[in-house]
């Protein structure tokens, strides 16, 4: 059993993350950060759910939390296999890749005057080589300076 | 009297409107744009910093903060992190951001009692969905920053929107620790059942009846912060609740063979074609 403090608390705390989650689904691009954003937003409602529960000694809040966590599952599993499908046909994760499928009497989505991308490329330190360089295919391909 | 118009008038609701300015102005900074800069990003930082404060304030000045020093440090990891994570570039760090989210929430479910909550945040989230997330970002990640992570959409009215929203439901809460609820609202839960039923109630309990919040919490009997948390779960999970189980396990089933259904796209494998041949 919880005081009541700890119940507003934990209110809190589920409102701040509901809203964070939708804020970032409202306004990212990329379906992956989106599909983050949504799992924010159940963050929140499951702290929620719990709050509640344990403030009134009942176990259908944390029952109800486990059904989110098994929904959750199994909503990236189908999800992540659409963006693997939206990525493999349009080489993008933008979801504005898809604005065809607007209203027509939405505007399109034009990107004026991208930002430049500004980030400093990382310089490596220099290691000697040490051993026989391996015949092949050129290992510079495979690399990437950021994540 | 109106609780909007004395929230109004009050400290706390002046206070409560300059965390909501703060915290949309914060996020409107800190969301990717074409006319960002460094300096920008900072005072971004810093406006969040004061509206998190803000909102910590307000919510102790409505009465509902309280001073559990895990529990803000753990909601604290919580609530910074979830900021980064809809604020950083990079769709990886805003992953791993999310996972020191689910750490956060984890600790917070773990302070409320719930442990078995708590661990399976951890297990079936940053253990299972989080890295499929990394999996998939690892498969489609196009080379170079692309430009679709640094600009968003509409981030001056969504900030506004989500800040708003926030600060509305700040002050329900605090007005739910606070008002006297209608007579509509004040249902016999069961845990109230169960309290009267068991007559001996313990002072704590009976003092939160005299403060008077929406519903009395339970006294005994109905108790979920026990030693045998987990035990008292699955008993009520595979009892009442036994048949909301097998239908999760059809929709597992379900996801599964649409997830493999989707990708192989009935494409015959080369199994196929040598059973074919033959």
């Amino acid at each position: 059993m919880i005081p009541a403090t700890m119940l507003t608390n934990a209110l809190l705390v589920g409102a701040v993350l509901f809203c964070l989650g939708l804020v970032g689904i409202l306004t990212r691009r990329n379906l992956i950060v989106m599909f983050l954003s949504a799992e924010l937003m159940l963050q929140g409602v499951s702290v929620t759910l719990v709050a509640w529960s344990r403030y009134h000694g009942d176990w259908g809040g944390q029952v109800l939390v486990v059904f989110v966590l098994t929904v959750a599952a199994c909503e990236a599993a189908v999800a992540l296999v659409f963006v693997l499908q939206a990525f493999a046909s349009t080489g993008r994760l933008d979801a504005s890749a898809w604005q065809a499928l607007r209203e027509e009497n939405l505007p399109r989505v034009i990107d004026h005057e991208l930002p430049a991308d500004d980030r400093v490329v990382p310089t490596w330190p220099h290691l000697s080589p040490a051993g026989v360089v391996p015949e092949g295919h050129d290992s510079r391909s495979l690399e990437r300076d950021h994540v | 009297m109106d609780p909007v118009s004395t929230a109004t008038v009050s400290p706390s609701g002046l206070l409560l409107a300059g965390s909501v300015a703060a915290l949309a102005a914060s996020l409107w900074l800190l969301l990717p744009k074409a006319s960002d800069t460094v300096a920008s990003r900072r005072l971004g930082f810093l406006l969040g910093a004061v509206a998190l404060v803000g909102f910590a304030a307000t919510g102790r000045s409505l009465g509902c903060v309280g001073e559990d020093a895990v529990f803000l440090t753990v909601a604290g990891i919580a609530v910074i992190s979830g900021l980064a994570t809809i604020v950083t570039r990079s769709p990886v760090y805003s992953a791993i951001w999310f996972a020191m989210t689910l750490a956060g929430v984890s600790g917070v479910l773990l302070v409320l009692g719930a442990q078995f909550l708590g661990v399976a945040t951890i297990v079936v989230y940053a253990g299972a969905i989080l890295v499929m997330f990394l999996f998939v970002l690892m498969l489609a990640q196009p080379s170079g920053m692309a430009p679709y992570d640094r600009v968003s959409n509409e981030p001056m009215l969504a900030a506004a929107a989500g800040a708003v929203l926030l600060g509305l439901l700040t002050l329900s809460i605090g007005r739910l620790s606070a008002a006297e609820p209608p007579a509509c609202c004040r249902m016999p839960s069961r845990a109230q059942a169960l309290a009267a039923a068991a007559a001996p109630a313990d002072g704590a309990a009976a003092k939160d009846d005299e403060t008077t919040s929406l519903i009395a919490p339970a006294t005994a009997g109905g108790d979920t912060g026990d030693a045998n948390e987990v035990a008292h779960l699955g008993a009520e999970l595979f009892g009442r609740h036994l048949f909301a189980v097998e239908v999760a396990g059809v929709l597992l089933l379900v996801a599964l063979v649409g997830a493999i259904a989707v990708v192989s796209r009935g494409e015959a494998t080369e199994t196929d074609h040598r059973r074919e041949g033959r």
